[in-house]
């Protein structure tokens, strides 16, 4: 039933090409730390919306560049709605708990696993609203399907990975792959995925097998991550379909350790740079009395009006800084690396090309803003 | 006319007409309107001043505000991207949409009344809510919390008969309560010099201040302390307070989750008197129980002070320690000592004796002082 795709003789494959300089993407983002911080994170709309429309717009396909064309207001206003849905939902889940927990203690903590669940209709709504907004030769993608559908098969998917510690993985992915990408189309094109789980399987057992000696030891971590990512992006774009059109993925994990190391080392940084911060603004407010403090004056210290500003300010300027790095490395880096390794086969089939999908709202950009669940 | 009618510069531009993902090439006449034709055939026709700018990777892409929402116009030949651009007035009139002053100043509006909300708002709306709350919902609170705070102290309750009807009866005589409210005073099997209370009425004592007391009065004052907190619905002033508080910023920093929320509930609970003014309201409670008994304050002070200067390794997440401050009205609202002792000297013994002897090991926990 899988059949490579190959190229018509006549076509060689077209290179998918970027772009941007990243010194201007820098420019970007850093403005956008910078703005976020005074507006103490409302910014984060716009900052969003304008590195969508940086990526998008230098990603060139077949030598058309494609185009985003959500908006800042959108994406506050989802926001907005959001917060209107989850007030009454986290009071429910509120209350439940107090009944959990009257029952039997610590009874509440599965009620988490309702965020969840509730989080894969916002990762379905979210996709959505970003697939349409992307529009390439003047024809915007389009995307249906019910997120409830996709957010109980999501979660019940994931259920079966947590029981077979992992092995099922590759199966959830290709089956909520291929429910996304059925309802994906491109004007007249249909969307499909045709990624085997079992080959994703063949490349990703070991790192299943190793990932808990990983996660102790920490230092192989970023490596068996990139290559975790890399083996899972290369399967993932070689198994698109939209049409005839295939893509084909040469990512390497090579590409993307780099990439992960100077995350943590910057991450690593700004997180021991606030920490001294603390530790400094204690010890100054407390020292300034002289001699050994007491327990009074440790306290009274800490809690003093300055010293929780600082604190404070210290914990949105890591912030700030912290989604900066994430931004460059995780955002525009990967992506470019990405995009620099794959190529479409068959492009010709998206020569002529018509009917025009209809927007989507901005809803689950909003829910997955509230749930703190950002990704680009 | 002549000089606009001249021949476009070729090969011009690619256009997508938004209804197609059709690539025309096409050529551009800069007449009147920007005309965008192809095989001799004007396709298009935009006015220049609705023309904008779209970002593009490389090259200028164009759009018209009056054309097909989608439509696209590609050029690459620098020269006739300049020319085009000389005439097009709104080319970036988009991007001046964005203003960044505005998306400011609102921004620093809303949170100046988060924090509005938060300093002036919840707090008063906690102090006038708690109140009001029916007993039942306080109550409900208080048993919902009741088994996860308990458990983290790895107290079992002591329950010799003799000692909780003393318990009982110190509770009674010092509660000035509406009837009908019932407190529910447990001592529980810990070595901690502690005390707390949860909502709806019921207080924690610890063995280790029973261990630690020298006669009854001192265990007294920190009873009537606690029972201070629970008329005055501290623990739920508290608890909404706290609640609205991360509610409020979660909304400003974009997480509204934050962590579970009832777990961190043990945590604020615990931290609940934290402020000072009820840590005040309770002593003064506790002053004027004792008085109206004819017993003095003295030695409730006095074993305030002492049990927190015995306990002296307290990190900053240890709430507040006994102020000089608070000594200091509790000896200035005092009074001398007229009446009997509040409790017999067998019931004292009882109480002192609540826990019973061959004790197992009590689990150190953590440190904290909530009297």
């Amino acid at each position: 039933m899988h059949q490579p795709v190959q190229a018509l003789p006549s076509e060689p494959p077209h290179a998918v090409v970027f772009h941007g300089s990243r010194g201007r993407f820098w420019k970007l983002v850093a403005r956008g730390a910078l703005l976020e911080f005074v507006t103490l994170g409302f910014y984060r709309f716009w900052l969003t919306t304008d590195i969508r429309r940086h990526l998008w717009s230098n990603t060139s396909v077949g030598g058309d560049p494609a185009e985003y064309t959500g908006r800042a207001r959108e994406l506050l206003v989802g926001f907005l709605i959001a917060v209107t849905i989850l007030i009454p939902f986290y009071l429910a889940y509120f209350l439940l708990g107090l009944e959990a927990e009257r029952l039997q203690a610590f009874a509440s903590v599965p009620l988490i696993f309702a965020f969840l669940v509730f989080g894969q209709f916002a990762v379905y709504r979210a996709r959505r609203y970003r697939v349409t907004r992307t529009v390439w030769r003047g024809l915007r993608f389009s995307m249906t399907g019910s997120a409830l559908a996709y957010c109980w098969r999501a979660s019940l998917w994931s259920l079966l990975v947590a029981l077979t510690l992992g092995i099922a993985y590759p199966w959830r992915q290709a089956a909520l792959e291929r429910f996304k990408m059925k309802h994906t189309s491109y004007g007249t094109l249909e969307g499909r995925f045709e990624g085997r789980p079992r080959q994703l399987l063949g490349q990703i057992w070991w790192m299943l097998l190793l990932a808990p000696f990983a996660l102790v030891l920490f230092v192989p971590a970023p490596f068996l991550y990139a290559a975790f990512r890399a083996a899972e992006w290369r399967w993932w774009i070689s198994g698109i379909r939209i049409g005839e059109i295939a893509f084909h993925s040469d990512l390497t994990r090579k590409a993307l350790f780099g990439i992960y190391w100077k995350v943590v080392g910057w991450l690593t940084l700004i997180f021991a740079a606030v920490g001294a911060l603390y530790a400094g603004f204690i010890a100054a407010a407390v020292l300034r009395g002289g001699q050994e403090p007491s327990e009074v004056e440790i306290l009274a210290a800490a809690q003093s009006p300055a010293i929780l500003v600082g604190i404070a300010l210290s914990y949105l300027i890591a912030g700030v800084a912290a989604g900066a790095i994430v931004r460059v490395y995780l955002s525009r880096d990967v992506w470019v690396r990405i995009a620099a390794t794959t190529s479409v086969l068959n492009i010709s089939a998206a020569d002529d090309v018509s009917g025009q999908g209809s927007l989507a709202d901005p809803l689950g950009e909003g829910l997955i803003d509230g749930f703190d669940m950002g990704g680009i | 006319m002549d000089v606009d009618h001249k021949e476009p510069p070729s090969p011009t531009a690619r256009f997508h007409d938004g209804m197609s993902s059709r690539r025309r090439i096409v050529a551009l006449v800069l007449g009147e309107h920007l005309d965008i034709v192809e095989d001799g055939q004007v396709i298009a026709s935009w006015l220049y001043a609705d023309v904008r700018r779209v970002e593009a990777g490389a090259g200028l892409r164009l759009r018209s505000v009056s054309g097909a929402p989608l439509a696209r116009l590609e050029i690459e030949h620098e020269a006739a991207a300049a020319l085009l651009m000389q005439r097009c007035s709104a080319l970036d009139d988009d991007v001046a949409e964005i203003q960044t002053g505005r998306i400011i100043g609102w921004s620093l509006a809303a949170t100046a009344s988060i924090v509005a909300m938060v300093f002036l708002g919840i707090p008063f709306a906690a102090e006038r809510l708690a109140p009001l709350l029916p007993h039942a919902a306080e109550a409900r609170l208080g048993e919902a919390v009741d088994k996860s705070v308990r458990a983290s102290f790895g107290g079992k309750v002591c329950t010799t008969a003799a000692g909780q009807a003393a318990l009982d009866e110190l509770t009674a005589r010092l509660d000035s309560g509406p009837a009908g409210i019932s407190i529910q005073p447990r001592v529980l099997d810990a070595d901690l010099q502690n005390a707390y209370t949860l909502p709806g009425g019921r207080i924690y004592l610890f063995k280790g201040l029973l261990e630690q007391s020298r006669d009854l009065d001192e265990i007294a004052g920190i009873m009537a302390h606690e029972i201070g907190h629970v008329r005055s619905h501290h623990i739920t002033k508290a608890l909404i307070q706290s609640g609205g508080t991360s509610f409020l910023l979660g909304l400003l920093f974009g997480d509204l989750t934050g962590s579970s929320v009832v777990l961190t509930i043990s945590a604020s609970l615990l931290d609940a008197s934290h402020s000072r003014d009820a840590e005040r309201a309770a002593d003064d409670y506790a002053v004027q129980a004792l008085v109206r008994l004819g017993r003095s304050a003295t030695p409730f002070g006095d074993f305030l002070r002492r049990v927190s200067e015995e306990d002296e390794k307290g990190t900053i997440l240890d709430s507040h320690p006994v102020s000089a401050e608070r000594l200091d009205r509790i000896r200035r609202t005092d009074r001398p000592q007229v009446g009997e002792p509040i409790l017999s000297a067998e019931a004292w013994t009882a109480l002192r004796t609540i826990c019973p002897r061959p004790r197992t090991t009590p689990r150190k926990t953590m440190k904290r002082r909530n009297l």
